[in-house]
């Protein structure tokens, strides 16, 4: 008779995993390699883990230290524009100003569409409002990158890690690796 | 050194030098220097006797002897073939130079290890104080080769862990940074541009042609109309490539890793025909990185230097992920598209994605039970 595996105690990987499955305390763990990272606690729904500290990371922050008015009172005014090299490239001008995200009125803070404040460290809860999918995927681990290692506790990047809230799609470019040698080979007809 | 190992061991008198050096100052050789015990006599070479005995295992014998004699009209014991032998694989080495009959430390050390090397056992059956051995001799063999230090270490798969992959077809933009990353971590071969990961680039709406993508493009990316998909080795549950080495130097650990032993593989590349992904990699030449670009983090049975002639391939970084890091391919990637974790884990960010997402992996049909899953958005 033919077995499917040769130590075949399982069926398959899925079988295995399903019987051998536990939650991982083991001795490796991603804290130190976590050490030199500020993180803060999020809970969302059932998911639990760490993201990047971010006001700590914006060099102009605290904000009101220039936005000491309210933004309409400053427009217009003489002056050095500070903010001269953002474009917005998300979504369109329609959909999108500066004020979708931040709240003129109280400048240290982002905001929901429905006015509320929302503090830049959790800015994820700004672009859950449209991009729910990405959302979903995010927090089970699905979309993103983690911070360090595959070893609990969990730290994985937010949305502002990895994309330009103010430009967030990806551009092109070229790859970083050409391998000279298989075009050789190609070109010779080496290649299998 | 304990006396229970697999192979024999040489002793060439080195450890009994370190604990008389100082108490003789002859600087001579030791059967001219009084100032030893009689019983060491007995077990050492002295410098004028293997000076001698590697002369006669050289050149000596091909005076009066024909080569066939020289091979089979031997008649000498156990002790002597030793001798003998170990003379000729010291001159071999390049060990002795013609002008001096004095063997320094150094040789004899190198000697030594090279010889504790050829004669090791298989990894896989070694005790984990033989593989402290064999790491800490090849950590030595490098120091006394180039004059630097690598760090190289045997952990053994922990317990509650086997390790898993996803690639979100979606995510990659096919810029290759995977690729370099990887190149670096695992010291690949630079001559011959030696890669354990392919990207290829395929059509939109044309299925999964492997024959059709191009994985060595070079125009910016990503290309209209196009999406990217990444393979490397796929760690197998059931991996063909084990079964078919015919010397067992290949095999699955604990943790799900399939890994080489790169000193017991004798060439035969059976698994590069085995494996169904192309997962494997032949060194048909000497592998060189150069030394300041060398990553001197190393595992045993994942990115230290291999030689020429044995197989290779994606360990999923096993120097790094058996310390809890991610693959490097994993930490390069700019766009997130790919998943590493602990399948046994049901609280890992893999298993979430293996559970929650639409996933598949490659030729499910053939039973080999990959390890690395694909899944899109």
């Amino acid at each position: 008779m033919f077995s499917c595996k040769e130590e075949g105690e399982y069926h398959s990987i899925t079988d295995k995993i399903e019987a051998e499955q536990k939650p991982y305390h083991g001795k490796l763990t991603s804290e130190e390699l976590l050490a030199d990272t500020q993180l803060i606690k999020i809970t969302e729904g059932e998911h639990i883990f760490l993201i990047p500290e971010r006001k700590g990371q914006i060099k102009s922050f605290a904000c009101i230290e220039c936005h000491s008015k309210p933004l309409a009172q400053m427009r217009g005014l003489d002056g050095k524009k500070a903010h001269w090299d953002i474009k917005l490239n998300h979504a369109n001008s329609e959909t999108m100003n500066c004020a979708t995200c931040h709240n003129p009125d109280d400048m240290n803070n982002l905001k929901t569409l429905t006015g509320q404040n929302v503090d830049l460290n959790l800015s994820y809860k700004v672009c859950a409002q449209c991009h729910s999918s990405q959302f979903e995927d995010w927090k089970g681990g699905a979309h993103g990158k983690k911070v360090a290692g595959w070893t609990p506790p969990r730290a994985s990047m937010t949305c502002v890690n990895c994309h330009n809230p103010h430009s967030p799609s990806f551009e092109t470019r070229w790859p970083v690796q050409f391998n000279t040698q298989k075009a050789i080979e190609r070109k010779d007809d080496l290649d299998h | 050194m304990s006396d229970n190992k697999k192979w024999y061991t040489l002793d060439l008198g080195l450890n009994k030098k370190e604990e008389t050096s100082g108490s003789c100052g002859c600087g001579k050789s030791q059967g001219s220097c009084n100032s030893h015990k009689e019983e060491e006599k007995e077990e050492e070479i002295s410098h004028e006797e293997f000076y001698e005995a590697a002369i006669n295992a050289s050149i000596g014998e091909e005076r009066s002897k024909d080569g066939f004699e020289q091979v089979f009209d031997v008649k000498m014991d156990r002790r002597t073939a030793f001798k003998k032998l170990t003379a000729s694989l010291l001159i071999g080495a390049g060990a002795i130079s013609s002008c001096t009959s004095v063997v320094n430390a150094d040789s004899k050390e190198k000697a030594q290890i090279d010889w504790e090397e050829q004669f090791k056992g298989n990894y896989k059956l070694m005790i984990d104080e033989e593989k402290q051995g064999t790491v800490d001799r090849l950590m030595r063999s490098y120091e006394l080769r180039t004059g630097k230090n690598i760090s190289m270490t045997s952990e053994n798969a922990e317990e509650d862990v086997l390790f898993g992959y996803a690639f979100n077809i979606s995510k990659c933009q096919g810029y290759m940074n995977c690729v370099s990353a990887c190149v670096e971590e695992n010291n690949q071969d630079r001559n011959s541009e030696m890669q354990y990961i392919r990207i290829h680039e395929m059509k939109d709406g044309e299925g999964f042609k492997f024959d059709k993508a191009d994985d060595n493009y070079y125009h910016e990316v990503p290309k209209e109309d196009h999406f990217y998909m990444g393979t490397q080795c796929f760690h197998c549950d059931n991996p063909p490539c084990v079964e078919v080495c015919p010397v067992q130097a290949t095999w699955k650990e604990d943790d799900g890793l399939v890994v080489i032993d790169y000193d017991w593989c004798v060439g035969c590349r059976y698994c590069m025909a085995a494996c169904p992904y192309d997962g494997r990699r032949f060194n048909w030449s000497k592998p060189e990185v150069p030394e300041n670009e060398i990553n001197k983090n190393q595992h045993y049975l994942g990115n230290r230097m291999r030689k020429k002639g044995v197989m290779e391939k994606c360990t999923f970084c096993v120097q790094r992920t058996r310390k809890g890091k991610n693959p490097a391919c994993v930490e390069a990637c700019p766009t997130g598209a790919r998943i590493f974790g602990n399948l046994l884990d049901p609280n890992s960010t893999i298993r979430w994605v293996l559970e929650n997402k639409k996933v598949f992996r490659l030729k499910e049909d053939l039973g080999t039970d990959p390890k690395f899953w694909y899944f899109m958005d």
